[in-house]
């Protein structure tokens, strides 16, 4: 395990106080805000800065860390000695365990066990029956498993209490069955998955947020899917029948004479599957052949010869 | 649990969220949240005969408007605010990504 230099994370002094650290840490807390920072590692810098602040803005953790990493440096091999935290009181958490699932090896070693109890029930006390608390998480789909029901494993990193009741970082793999018909913002309980009760009480549930993977040809909104038809001009002018592909198979779907770039069908029930089911919205979009043969460059003479035809026309009156 | 075992879960519509699933899911205290719908900071509740029911977009307002308050110190309203602007840059971004922007 190695040593993390808090004070380096923030950009602080070993002797800096309570207020410039929050005055570091709320810099940076903006700079690598997940919703508007445009750094690479947003994410990761954030849970970094969270870690360092959650140790070095609680006194106790402050001092206990001071005596304990002096002498060592960045990144440096590290085992805290046994019983390195007697003679410290430690008054519990700031973080939710939601959050401080992604601190490092090195905090849940050192601070894990602080508040251990209370990182999976937060209304546990001594013979007292708890239902344990719901877990939540979000997992990304992709649009097919709405239609077939699929069968998909996710993987979950979540904060655990050890029988030393330190809290460790586990990852738990579930095989969990995608209702056919989710859609993204829905949300799919998986009963007694989450953290365990106490006193014998039954354990939480676990909550997944669904939200769809980007698909390359169709977007989901609410029931209703959408995507774009490229259609060749002959069949936009003179109607036609073509196959649409789904991604849980294909339909036949009517052009009607005359349709133009812009317009969109809607063919009812195709959608994503439900009580009712959606809808399947087509964007249509004429595609022109290319001209790059000489039979192609006479019909397109052709055209422009017979047909007196001014895509303009409307512009100018 | 074996590992290959299948967990099947209900579909919860998306307003059945209880305050107590919210709370409990996104780590704030169920008096936290009322406080907040009191004041008019949380319009993803609906109450249905005397009882709160929340949206699933619920569970990132109240995650994002529980860390402005923690690493800002920010006053609930602010934080509310801010939640709102995020939301509509939300829809801004999923906007430009259905225009292939």
């Amino acid at each position: 395990m190695q040593f993390k230099d808090y004070y380096q994370i923030l950009g602080v002094a070993r002797d800096a106080t309570a207020d410039d650290i929050k005055k570091a840490f709320r810099k940076l807390a903006r700079k690598y805000h997940p919703d508007i920072s445009k750094e690479p590692d947003a994410e990761l810098r954030m849970q970094e800065v969270n870690e360092a602040n959650a140790v070095l803005s609680d006194p106790e953790k402050r001092a206990a860390y001071d005596q304990l990493g002096r002498g060592y440096q960045p990144g440096q091999d590290f085992r805290p000695p046994p019983d390195w935290d007697a003679g410290f009181e430690f008054s519990g958490q700031a973080y939710p365990p939601d959050e401080a699932a992604g601190f490092s090896d090195f905090f849940s070693e050192l601070f894990g066990h602080m508040g251990g109890a209370r990182a999976g029930t937060r209304y546990a006390h001594a013979g007292f029956r708890a239902h344990g608390e719901d877990h939540h998480a979000k997992v990304l789909l992709d649009l097919e498993d709405a239609f077939s029901g699929a069968t998909r494993q996710i993987s979950l990193r979540m904060p655990k209490v050890d029988a030393q009741g330190r809290v460790r970082l586990e990852t738990r793999t579930l095989n969990v069955k995608i209702p056919r018909g989710v859609r993204t913002g829905q949300v799919i309980r998986l009963a007694g998955q989450g953290a365990p009760g106490t006193g014998g009480a039954p354990a939480g549930d676990l909550l997944l947020e669904v939200q769809f993977k980007p698909h390359p040809h169709f977007r989901a909104e609410g029931r209703d899917l959408h995507r774009t038809l490229p259609v060749a001009p002959w069949e936009a002018a003179l109607g036609a029948v073509v196959s649409v592909d789904l991604p849980h198979g294909s339909v036949k779907v009517r052009i009607p004479e005359g349709a133009q770039s812009g317009k969109q069908l809607r063919v009812r029930g195709h959608g994503i599957p439900g009580q009712p089911p959606g809808d399947l919205l087509l964007d249509i979009r004429v595609v022109l052949p290319p001209a790059n043969t000489p039979k192609a460059r006479e019909l397109y003479e052709t055209m422009a010869r017979d047909l007196a035809f001014d895509p303009r026309a409307q512009e100018r009156t | 649990m074996q590992d290959d075992d299948v967990l099947i879960g209900c579909l919860m519509e998306e307003s059945w969220l209880t305050l107590e699933q919210v709370a409990a899911a996104c780590s704030v205290e169920p008096g936290w949240l009322i406080r907040h719908i009191e004041e008019g900071l949380f319009p993803h509740a609906e109450s249905v005969a005397g009882t709160w029911r929340f949206s699933g977009a619920s569970l990132l307002r109240a995650r994002r408007m529980r860390q402005l308050e923690r690493d800002f110190d920010a006053v609930p309203e602010l934080a509310a605010l801010m939640a709102d602007l995020l939301e509509e840059m939300d829809t801004l971004r999923a906007q430009r990504g259905r225009d292939g922007r």
